[in-house]
């Protein structure tokens, strides 16, 4: 399955009952098998420039295509289908099994059981859990990594062409979000899906990223690849981002040295 | 206790109709209060309305209410079935409402978000795991049909009201005691049986 | 739960629904008012309906005459036990009549045209009010009727209900067409512990209803109303003009039972279900067993 390019043009999305857009005028053109990190503080519309891509969030003006097709003519339960959607909170099923959560979307797309069956497992394989162990245990029996590990392995469960991510590393702690960041640069890397990832976290912007989307009071300040967006900061705030802490050469270095790690 | 045992068969018999009604009463409630609550579920300005109306309509006295359906209605049966599911709606869609509201938003929103359809999301989601709290207004409903169902005797209906309502006007203490234990003993049976079905239902959710 | 489920459940709780609203065939509801009497006598025709092969639906306990009328004439129900006086007075609001004869046939008259209501053939049974004492005092005192108790009144004592203080044919009634009744002394009791009073000596004379079980079990002597103040109150089954078309059997089964309810036979049945608690079915059965034809 080949990915999609997502393609976002004058983006504008207000909230009733509020005076400032959540999103102003946002064009943004994503490569397909990108993965672009929407980056900023909360408030500043990246979680809802995300979700107007698998319409979630109601657009008031400008369009938003993927692969030349504006959603808005696909039925959006169809459209959400083929696109993979990882939140924070995670939101598994609570009254599903691991196996029964991750199935979702392929049972509601009318998979055959056994290519179900055979798909979760290869899933909770790809994501680090020993399928045997975790098939039937119930998300109250999870960890917070685990968790989040089930949530990718069901976002990507029916091969979707893109992948949305708002914050889905955002709660657990550093060292168990380490290993997530590396274990999704890699699954990403594998499917090469056209992901759109949300973080208010450099770090993980940096070390995920193909192109960094710095966001600001609904605006984009910049767009860039992590080498440019360091090295040539567009904007004061950019800056500022980029320069917050003293050890921001380790930081890009160690970003140098993950890259090359990468590839 | 003596007139229970002579006159089992009778009890049995009032007993039964009893249960009759109110399960009729509380299934037509359900099917009322669901789509009730579930409508109001999604519209927080107008759920506190309906539930208000809804709650007004439970204050009424239901010697009161059962008045004026007997006026139009007639005696026996239906003036009694129409109070029981009247009074059963404030517990049941209070609770749905209440059940819905309950389920986690985050697993709402990723329903949502990997393609379910509003009624997938309802069906798969939420009232699965809203299941617990709506048995524990069935329960609440049923025991309070239970007491209320009683006026039948009042009525020219049937069930255990008859016994207490005769008893009194025969000046025979005991019926009244008959009816109501018997009452009592129906109520004791469903409120174990429905705490055991949320028991089952809230272990299914985790 | 699956939709087919659901729609059994439906089903099953529409039935009752379904059963209460179907068709009449031989069904016959017969209904009482909220007092014992009412409930011995209806339980006789229903029985007597049921021994004849009609299948009769009983609504008892009904709390008023308002209540079952209107119950009969929205169909309801089929057929009551109602009394001669309680019609005229409390229904037609005519004034009250004595001949028992007259009576009867005004209220039966009235409420055909009226109400499309059919009288049957009254019991003997009067179930009117009176003045009841024990037969030492009767005798003590040497009076059989209300004529004689007047003057004497003044030193005797009365046990009777707030209501008959204020009713017009009450005290008042007795007063004015007898003159004297000045009792020595006036309590009220609750309905079940007036006879209490009397029978044990703390009262020498009691209201009563003149088919009270009291007057059986305790052996009381009711004073004869002379002058007439209390209306007869005769009972007689009233069914719907409808039903009688369409049943016509429903007459002699009823006719034939009517006849045998004596003064006698209401204040034992009355006092076997309060006194001894015993159950009206069974007490109306017992009734009927001793037919001979």
């Amino acid at each position: 399955m080949s990915a999609a390019a997502i393609e976002l043009r004058g983006v504008t999305v207000r909230y009733p009952g509020t005076d400032r857009a959540a999103v102003e005028d946002v064009s943004l053109e994503v490569a397909p098998g990108e993965l672009v990190v929407l980056l900023g503080p909360s408030g500043c519309g990246k979680s809802t420039l995300l979700r107007t891509v698998n319409r979630l969030v109601q657009l008031e003006s400008g369009s938003v295509s993927v692969d030349g097709r504006d959603v808005s003519s696909f039925d959006p339960v169809e459209l959400r289908r083929g696109i993979g959607y990882a939140i924070q909170a995670v939101g598994l099923f609570a009254h599903m099994t691991v196996a029964q959560n991750v199935a979702v979307v392929p049972s509601l797309l009318g998979w055959p059981r056994a290519d179900i069956a055979a798909r979760i497992d290869e899933l909770l394989a790809l994501v680090g859990l020993d399928p045997a162990r975790y098939r039937n245990r119930r998300p109250r029996e999870l960890s917070g990594g685990e968790a989040q590990r089930v949530g990718v392995a069901r976002a990507i469960a029916a091969r979707p062409r893109v992948l949305l991510m708002d914050e889905p590393f955002g709660a657990v702690d550093a060292l168990v979000r380490a290993s997530l960041q590396r274990e999704l640069a890699r699954i990403v890397a594998e499917l090469a899906t056209t992901t759109l990832f949300v973080t208010h976290d450099f770090d993980e912007a940096l070390k995920l990223a193909d192109r960094i989307v710095v966001m600001h009071g609904g605006r984009i300040e910049q767009a860039a690849a992590p080498d440019d967006l360091v090295e040539r900061p567009a904007t004061a705030y950019v800056r500022e981002l980029v320069h917050a802490g003293d050890d921001v050469y380790r930081r890009y270095y160690e970003h140098v040295r993950e890259t090359l790690a990468r590839n | 206790m003596q007139y229970g045992l002579t006159h089992s068969g009778k009890i049995a018999a009032l007993a039964a109709a009893h249960v009759e009604i109110v399960v009729a009463a509380l299934v037509v409630a359900l099917a009322i209060a669901v789509p009730l609550g579930v409508y109001a579920a999604r519209r927080p300005h107008l759920s506190a309305w309906v539930l208000g109306a809804l709650g007004a309509l439970y204050t009424i006295p239901s010697l009161a209410l059962l008045a004026v359906l007997v006026e139009f209605l007639g005696l026996g049966f239906a003036p009694i079935f129409v109070a029981l599911v009247a009074y059963a709606q404030f517990m049941l869609a209070r609770n749905v409402v209440a059940g819905i509201n309950g389920v986690d938003p985050a697993q709402v929103d990723a329903a949502r978000g990997l393609g379910m359809s509003p009624r997938e999301v309802l069906m798969r989601v939420e009232f699965p795991q809203a299941l617990p709290v709506v048995v524990g207004g069935v329960r609440v409903a049923a025991i309070a049909s239970i007491a209320i169902a009683t006026l039948g005797g009042y009525v020219g209906g049937s069930g255990l009201g008859v016994l207490i309502f005769n008893g009194l006007t025969l000046h025979q203490p005991e019926m009244i005691v008959a009816g109501s234990v018997a009452a009592s003993a129906l109520a004791v049976v469903a409120d174990g049986l429905l705490r055991l079905a949320e028991r089952r239902a809230r272990a299914a959710m985790d | 739960m699956t939709v087919s489920r659901a729609r059994a459940l439906a089903l099953l709780a529409g039935a009752p629904l379904l059963s209460a609203c179907g068709s009449r065939g031989s069904r016959v509801v017969v209904a009482s008012k909220n007092f014992t009497e009412s409930f011995v006598i209806a339980e006789i025709y229903a029985q007597a309906l049921e021994r004849a092969g009609m299948r009769v639906e009983r609504r008892f306990n009904l709390g008023s005459t308002e209540i079952v009328l209107a119950a009969m004439q929205r169909g309801d129900v089929d057929c009551y036990p109602e009394y001669t006086g309680t019609a005229l007075i409390d229904v037609l609001h005519m004034p009250p009549m004595q001949d028992p004869h007259a009576l009867y046939a005004t209220v039966a008259r009235e409420f055909e045209k009226r109400y499309a209501l059919t009288w049957l053939q009254p019991s003997p049974m009067n179930d009117s009010q009176g003045l009841a004492t024990t037969k030492a005092v009767a005798a003590r005192e040497r009076i059989a009727t209300l004529s004689q108790l007047a003057p004497i009144a003044a030193r005797l004592r009365l046990a009777t209900i707030q209501e008959f203080l204020s009713r017009p044919d009450g005290l008042p009634g007795l007063q004015r067409v007898y003159g004297g009744f000045d009792f020595r002394d006036v309590r009220t009791y609750d309905i079940a512990l007036k006879y209490e009073a009397l029978v044990s000596g703390r009262a020498d004379i009691a209201t009563a209803f003149t088919t009270d079980g009291a007057i059986a079990t305790d052996d009381l002597v009711v004073l004869r109303d002379d002058r007439h103040l209390w209306p007869p109150y005769n009972v007689a089954p009233v069914v719907r003009a409808a039903t009688l078309a369409r049943l016509p059997h429903f007459v002699p089964v009823l006719d034939g039972v009517s006849p045998r309810i004596t003064d006698r036979a209401a204040q034992q049945m009355n006092a076997a279900v309060e006194s001894r608690h015993q159950d009206p079915a069974d007490v109306a059965a017992a009734f009927l067993r001793n037919d001979r034809p």
